[in-house]
């Protein structure tokens, strides 16, 4: 049942490259969107057999592979994981229908993003560690490529940094495994909560070391980021939307899994130590972004930033605390990759993304209203106004993380006000004020929007408004799987409420 | 194109053009099948409205609560629900228009409309319509100047109204001897506007009203109001030149001093007004090009279909156009007030023409004229 | 029938936001052949509807106990998450008054703006507007109050910035937004500690809370400023206030709104808020230093003003000060009774205001004038606002000032002068805007100014009716005192600072151009009143300063420092000592591949030794 979820972009990304007839740009997308299509579905139908209440892994399938290796294939899925399918899946299909229909080597290209499908589908399916490696490193080799090939003026420079560090990342993390694997003295690779149980405090701190730098780089922390603002600027529009929807969740995701699940003590050592990283990475992200004049490069600090949340809520460790995580990683993947969408066709029309130049596009004659005001949506998501998911998500990880990090907390209140600032200078530059396309102050008249180009957009706004109304919906796939995260000794601190004498403490000490 | 300016007057370029018999918009077919298709649209809607201003003139003399004043009299079900709908005419922008001309005032109508003779026919007019209404008598009592007010505002719906519907026929018999290849040239569409203007302008200018079966006038025949003085050219000076400040363009904040306190030197009229955010919140001739767009000839229709945007940014086209063809009836009013005859080789009376030509190009200087010369549809 | 219309009672605020989704076909542009009014008639439907079922609902509550409604929105480990109303006369009271106003804003506006043609556009954002403010008057949650006080923040930008293509809009709609965000941003710290404080935001929990609540000093303090400095910048006080002046770039229409409730509903916040505030007695002073200052100080600005619109928004500023004054002393009934008398006192003169400016194309002070004998409506709107808005007869705010004089008159006479003040200048300020206005020649711009039509007409004369009647309406709902209790030197003095007020208003030496006077020091005073103390600037040398230069700072030492030291430290071996330049390579397969072989073979080597 699982397995089809690989194999259906597997065999998809190989059948593209082989099946003839598929020349024609159009033809290949279709074919890609259909099997795109297919595995969304086919993962909306697992759902409605989605049992709430079960707290492990569900679906789990098992092969022996390289025994000799401690290498299995064991796949299963829970309440952490199933949700980052989903957004995977969906936003799959988003950057295929929003990709350029004209696109060149489209056999290749389709074929790629079907890889990079069944790498991040695998990675979250993975329930041995080495597999999981696999899957993360192969999901490597795809983005690569359509960096390179299909990306800006400097995407050989942004495709081989992107390559280097996520490899540093993927050696890390190798070695973290192999590390843990061999002090416990595991027969076998696969994934179990106690594997770390019989280690040193030390041996773990220096374990969860190794994964925080691989899996740091790829959310990306601070100062381990700048390879991402590069790999944005020069990715094609669907690129990024994978990018930033769901390749950064990796890292959170194997840092919830493998960091906190495997060796909760030593996380909850460096516990106020990730928060104060977590602050430092929000405001970060936020004042870089304030002064950026390009577009798309603003986003991507704005990612930087936001992620920086999720490092807070993981770093505090409560029950609520790790909903908190779940619901602002999905809640970062749809708002990034609308924003990201809204600022490729703003490029594509206009041929700039630079908002010292352009001016004025809500004109609804000549400019881009609707895209306009699909990025009003998307900002105000992002800044954490009621009503979009963008808020919930923060309220989660303030509320949660106070009681624990206080100061922290506070810290990182001051960036969603930050966001606001950025993102409210984008809209009002770019936006606002008499039409503007070019850089001598002249108007050419762009290029009309097509559905193509609005469709996906309209959808992600809708599931930001959705799920900002009825978070429920995206809180119910957790709630059983975090109870058990958190009933595990996994969880020390479990304070839910704030004594006052700790606040105190901690605004006198500050 | 145009010439680099070399003599004493900046735009002596232009000028000479007139002088030679040229026209401020350059003569090519794509200018004409522009201006002609626009005229023929804005023909229309300019009948539409005159008959409406006339309507409401007439018979909303007055009313308080004028709920059916753009039905035209004829109100149904459908005509209601069609309203309903905005699926009509937008009535509103007629409206707006006299209601600039009213507040720029100018000519013998403005200063008719402060005379003594005026203040009694009105008040003989109100007198006869609020003799039932002892509200709005102890009014307007108490405010004296309400009622003779409106009753200005009323001279002005139908002035408009009465403009308008010459103006009307003036282009429709233009799209009529276009299509019937009478008119190829953009100094054709000039010539035709031209000779409409100066056949009607001795007409009189006259309204009155029927309250309770009787005719009371408001403007007589011997108040000596013409079409050409007291209509035309206050509508140019107000409707061309001065207009009002969009509120989607132009901040009223009176720090900000951005609106001159003197409405002389406005210059937010359709030769001046920027055609780019037509469409937008705050431009009110957004109604107007919303009107023209369901008229357009179809050969014009095309021509739009052919550009980049086709259909999505039809209103800013229509605009550019109408802005063409306002210079052609600029051009046509210029030619039709000239002093003296465009030929003529007496030194003094070139040297009046001359002078008022430039009086002329003083104040189109910051108009969209430079514009049109270029502006093609993209 | 009372069952049904007390469950259903939430449905209220949901009529504007129904109503401002049906206009989405109009304001996305989906519909071009024909008009954008079906979307206004729509909204102004619903927003009837929502008042008839106020209406009832007025009746059902009265006399009636309040009547809770609570949905569980969301609720994981131990955070529950309630989406709670109350329905109370008080409340649907308020509701009653959003609705009523709004109705009538709408309909104005349909004269107003009629030759605007993104009218759907702003009836949405009304209809928006209508459901956070009367959502806001029966929330009872703090969560939800929040969230309707953000929705209100978005609205607001976007009744702003609704003429977007005009230049001083984009600032005016940026300030607006950030300045209550900064506020807002405050307010949520606030509201998040409170939640992790007292495991629960409604607030009827929140209130035992306080009653048992063990706070240090430090914490409720700090606590009690948080959640104030969202209604500071909800109210436009200093040093917020600044949004509300640059927010009159937006449509008259809704600067009704704005002016009356919106600022109220910050307020109306503050007054739910208070139980708590009073664990902070720092917050409550700030509340009174606050009020003292904004209210002094933007009478004093209204007065110098040369453009109508800010003369009285800044006269509302003032006035939300002395709500704050109520507040901060624990004096909430006084601070309802001058919110709703202020509401529709300030309402009226807004539409009064905006059929000046539709008529004379102008809102500039020195170019009006004569305008009283031809525009009756107009006029007495003008005339009936002002009176219900000052100390002078007994109308809304009279009493208003009366109660309020009538509590601090023996012990805090400070605040007392402070009312007695405020009154006065504001008295001052109205004549002046009068004599400006209505009397005297016309001027080119007034010259020709017929009254404005039945659209316009009908919303300020149902308003004036309203008005004239407030004081009945406030002795019915039982706000005023009796007879015998009234506090006669008070209200004498109060009738002395507004006849005072009428005097100097009256004699003031008016400016009929844009000159400035030449002698320096009132020329210095002047300048400084109209430009509101420079606190612009203020905030241009300090904190747009201090983000803007950080932000430069952090970009130059993201692209210097941290690229650049990771590339050069990180990656120096990788490839011999050759930094990675800002260039695009050619030899990046080479690179991958080497990566890749690098990786595996890696990964074998580890693997083998292990095995």
């Amino acid at each position: 049942m699982l397995s089809v979820l690989l194999w259906i972009p597997f065999i998809g990304a190989v059948v593209l490259i082989v099946l003839p007839g598929l020349q024609d740009s159009r033809r290949a997308q279709w074919v890609a969107l259909l099997l795109a299509t297919f595995a969304f579905a086919w993962t909306i139908f697992l759902g409605f057999q989605f049992d709430f209440s079960a707290t492990g892994s569900q679906f789990q399938e098992r092969l022996s592979w390289l025994e000799t290796l401690g290498l299995q294939y064991q796949v299963g899925v829970d309440g952490l994981s199933y949700p980052l399918v989903v957004l995977n899946n969906l936003l799959t299909c988003v950057a295929i229908y929003g990709s350029d229909p004209d696109k060149e080597r489209p056999r290749f290209y389709y074929s790629l993003l079907l890889l990079l499908n069944f790498g991040v589908v695998g990675a979250f399916l993975s329930e041995n560690l080495l597999l999981f490696f696999l899957f993360y490193e192969i999901e490597l080799i795809p983005l690569y490529f359509l960096i390179a090939i299909w990306g800006g003026a400097r995407r050989g420079y942004a495709a081989t940094k992107f390559l280097i560090y996520t490899a540093v990342s993927g050696i890390a993390i190798l070695g973290s495994f192999l590390g843990l694997v061999w002090l416990s003295g595991a027969e076998s690779f696969a994934l179990q909560r106690d594997l770390a149980e019989t280690l040193t405090l030390t041996q773990q701190l220096i374990l969860l070391g190794g994964l925080l730098l691989g899996f740091g780089i790829k959310i990306p922390l601070v100062p381990l980021h700048t390879w991402l603002p590069d790999a944005h600027v020069e990715a094609s529009t669907p690129v990024s939307v994978l990018l930033a929807g769901v390749l950064l969740k990796l890292g959170t995701y194997g840092l919830l899994r493998f960091g906190l699940g495997l060796f909760p003590e030593a996380w909850s050592v460096l516990a106020p130590y990730l928060a104060t990283w977590a602050v430092v990475s929000v405001l970060y992200g936020a004042l870089t972004a304030i002064a950026q004049t390009d577009m798309k490069k603003m986003v991507a600090y704005s990612s930087v930033g936001h992620m920086g949340y999720i490092l807070l809520a993981a770093a505090a460790n409560t029950p609520l605390s790790l909903v908190a995580v779940i619901v602002q990683m999905i809640s970062h993947g749809l708002i990034s990759a609308l924003l990201f969408l809204l600022v490729g066709v703003v490029y594509t029309k206009t041929g700039t993304r630079d908002l010292t130049v352009l001016r004025g596009l809500l004109n609804p004659e000549r400019g881009l209203p609707l895209i306009g005001s699909l990025m009003v949506v998307g900002v105000m998501a992002s800044a954490g106004i009621p009503g979009m998911v963008g808020f919930i998500s923060e309220f989660l990880v303030f509320r949660s993380s106070l009681p624990v990090f206080p100061v922290q907390t506070l810290l990182c209140m001051i960036g969603t006000g930050l966001t606001a600032v950025y993102f409210l200078l984008l809209v009002n530059r770019a936006f606002f004020g008499r039409l503007i396309t070019r850089s001598d102050g002249k108007v050419v008249t762009l290029a009309p929007v097509i559905w193509r180009e609005r469709s996906p957009a309209i959808l992600l706004a809708i599931l930001i408004v959705v799920f900002g109304l009825q978070p429920n919906w995206l809180v119910d796939w957790t709630r059983a799987t975090i109870a058990d995260f958190s009933g595990s000794p996994a969880v020390l601190a479990q304070r839910t409420t704030l004594p006052e004498a700790d606040l105190a403490r901690a605004i006198t000490l500050h | 194109m145009l010439e680099t300016p070399t003599a004493r007057h900046p735009s002596t370029a232009y000028i000479e053009r007139i002088l030679s018999g040229k026209t401020l918009l350059p003569d090519t077919p794509e200018n004409t099948l522009e201006v002609v298709g626009i005229l023929k649209s804005y023909g229309v809607v300019i009948g539409a409205y005159s008959k409406n201003l006339l309507y409401i003139a007439e018979h909303q003399f007055l009313e308080l609560f004028p709920f059916f004043k753009y039905f035209n009299g004829k109100t149904s079900l459908s005509a209601l629900l069609r309203h309903w709908f905005h699926d009509r005419i937008n009535y509103e922008y007629a409206e707006y228009c006299m209601k600039v001309m009213l507040w720029h005032g100018g000519g013998g109508l403005d200063s008719y409309l402060d005379s003594g003779e005026f203040k009694l026919l009105a008040r003989k007019a109100i007198d006869a319509k609020i003799r039932n209404n002892p509200l709005i008598r102890s009014l307007n009592q108490v405010f004296p100047d309400f009622l003779p007010e409106q009753i200005r505002q009323f001279v002005y719906y139908s002035v408009l109204g009465q403009f308008w519907d010459v103006m009307s026929e003036l282009f429709l018999t233009l799209a009529d001897r276009y299509e019937q290849g009478k008119i190829t040239s953009i100094p054709d569409v000039v010539a035709h506007i031209k000779a409409g203007l100066v056949a009607a302008a001795g007409n009189p200018i006259t309204y009155s009203v029927d309250i309770g079966g009787q005719s009371y006038d408001l403007i007589p025949k011997s108040a000596g109001l013409i079409f050409i003085s007291d209509a035309a050219v206050p509508y140019v000076e107000a409707i061309f030149f001065r207009g009002t400040p969009f509120p989607g363009t132009v901040s009223y904040n009176a720090q900000a001093q951005q609106i001159s306190p003197d409405p002389g030197r406005f210059a937010y009229g359709a030769l001046y007004a920027d055609p780019l955010p037509v469409g937008g919140a705050g431009i009110p001739p957004t109604l107007l090009m919303q009107d023209m767009r369901h008229y357009l000839p179809e050969s014009l229709h095309r021509l739009y279909q052919n550009t980049t945007r086709k259909e999505a940014d039809l209103l800013i086209k229509i605009c550019e156009s109408f802005q063409k063809s306002m210079f052609c009836v600029t051009n046509a009013a210029i030619l039709g007030l000239m002093p003296h005859d465009l030929e003529t080789t007496d030194p003094k009376e070139q040297k009046v023409n001359q002078h008022y030509l430039e009086g002329w190009m003083d104040r189109l200087r910051t108009s969209q004229l430079e514009t049109v010369q270029t502006n093609s549809l993209q | 029938m009372n069952d049904i219309l007390l469950q259903t009672g939430w449905w209220v605020p949901c009529y504007g936001l129904l109503g401002a989704l049906l206009t989405l076909p109009w304001s996305m542009g989906l519909v071009k052949r024909t008009g954008p009014r079906p979307a206004a008639y729509f909204n102004m439907f619903m927003t009837l509807v929502a008042f008839i079922h106020g209406t009832l609902l007025f009746r059902a509550t009265w006399h009636h106990e309040p009547v809770e409604l609570v949905l569980h929105w969301l609720s994981i480990a131990d955070l529950d998450l309630t989406l709670n109303v109350e329905l109370s006369s008080a409340t649907v009271g308020s509701m009653e008054l959003v609705t009523g106003l709004s109705i009538l804003a709408q309909l104005f506006a349909l004269g107003y703006m009629e030759k605007d043609w993104a009218l759907a556009r702003f009836y949405a954002l009304m209809g928006f507007f209508e459901a956070a403010i009367s959502g806001l008057a029966i929330s009872n949650s703090l969560f939800l109050t929040y969230a309707f006080l953000e929705m209100l923040t978005l609205s607001t930008y976007l009744l702003v910035g609704f003429w977007y293509a005009q230049p001083l809009v984009v600032t005016a709609a940026r300030d607006a937004f950030l300045t209550k965000r900064v506020g807002d941003i405050l307010l949520l710290m606030g509201v998040v500690t409170l939640s992790a404080l007292a495991g629960s935001l409604d607030f009827p929990d929140l209130y035992d809370w306080t009653e048992t609540a063990q706070l240090s000093p430090l914490v409720a303090n700090l606590l009690g400023l948080a959640l104030i400095a969202g209604p500071i910048g909800k109210c436009a006080q200093f040093p917020l206030h600044l949004w509300l002046d640059e927010a009159m770039e937006g449509p008259n229409p809704a600067s009704i709104l704005r002016n009356s409730v919106v600022v109220s509903a910050g307020a109306y916040v503050l007054i739910q808020l208070q139980p708590i505030l009073n664990l902070a007695p720092v917050a409550l002073m700030t509340l009174v230093g606050i009020g003292m200052i904004t209210a002094v100080g933007e009478s004093f600005v209204a007065i110098a003003q040369v453009d109508i619109k800010r003369a009285f928004s800044h006269s509302t500023s003032a006035y939300l000060g002395l709500v704050f004054i109520a507040v901060g002393m624990q004096w909430t009934n006084f601070a309802l009774l001058l919110l709703f008398a202020h509401a529709i006192a300030k309402s009226l003169l807004f539409m009064s205001v905006g059929s000046i400016v539709l008529t004379t194309n102008s809102q500039d002070l020195t170019e009006y004038g004569g305008l009283w004998s031809r525009m009756p409506v107009t006029t007495s709107a003008f005339v009936v606002g002002s009176l219900s808005l000052v100390g002078l007869l007994p109308l809304g705010c009279f009493w208003a000032f009366e109660r309020g004089l009538d509590i601090f008159w023996y012990d805090q006479p400070l605040l007392s002068a402070i009312i007695l003040l405020v009154n006065g200048l504001s008295v001052i300020s109205l004549t002046r805007i009068f004599r400006l206005v209505f009397l005297g020649p016309p001027q080119p711009k007034t010259r020709r100014s017929p009254e404005v039509p039945w659209t316009m007409a009908v919303p300020m004369v149902s308003l004036i009716i309203v008005t004239l009647l407030s004081p009945l309406l406030m002795h019915n709902l039982g706000l005023l005192p009796n007879w015998e209790y009234i506090n006669k030197s008070a209200g004498i003095t109060l009738i002395a600072s507004g006849l005072m007020g009428l005097i100097i208003g009256g004699t003031l030496e008016l400016q009929k151009s844009k000159s400035r006077s030449i002698k320096k020091p009132i020329r210095v005073v002047q300048d400084m009143l109209s430009y509101d103390f420079y606190i612009d600037r203020l905030y241009g040398f300090t904190i747009v300063f201090l983000v803007s230069s950080l932000s430069r700072f952090m970009v130059w030492f993201d692209r210097y420092i941290v690229d650049g030291a990771v590339n050069a430290v990180g990656f120096a071996s990788v490839f011999g000592g050759e930094s990675l330049k800002y260039s695009a390579s050619g030899q990046s397969q080479f690179y991958v591949l080497t990566i890749l072989i690098g990786v595996s073979v890696l990964g074998l080597l580890l693997t083998w030794t292990l095995w």
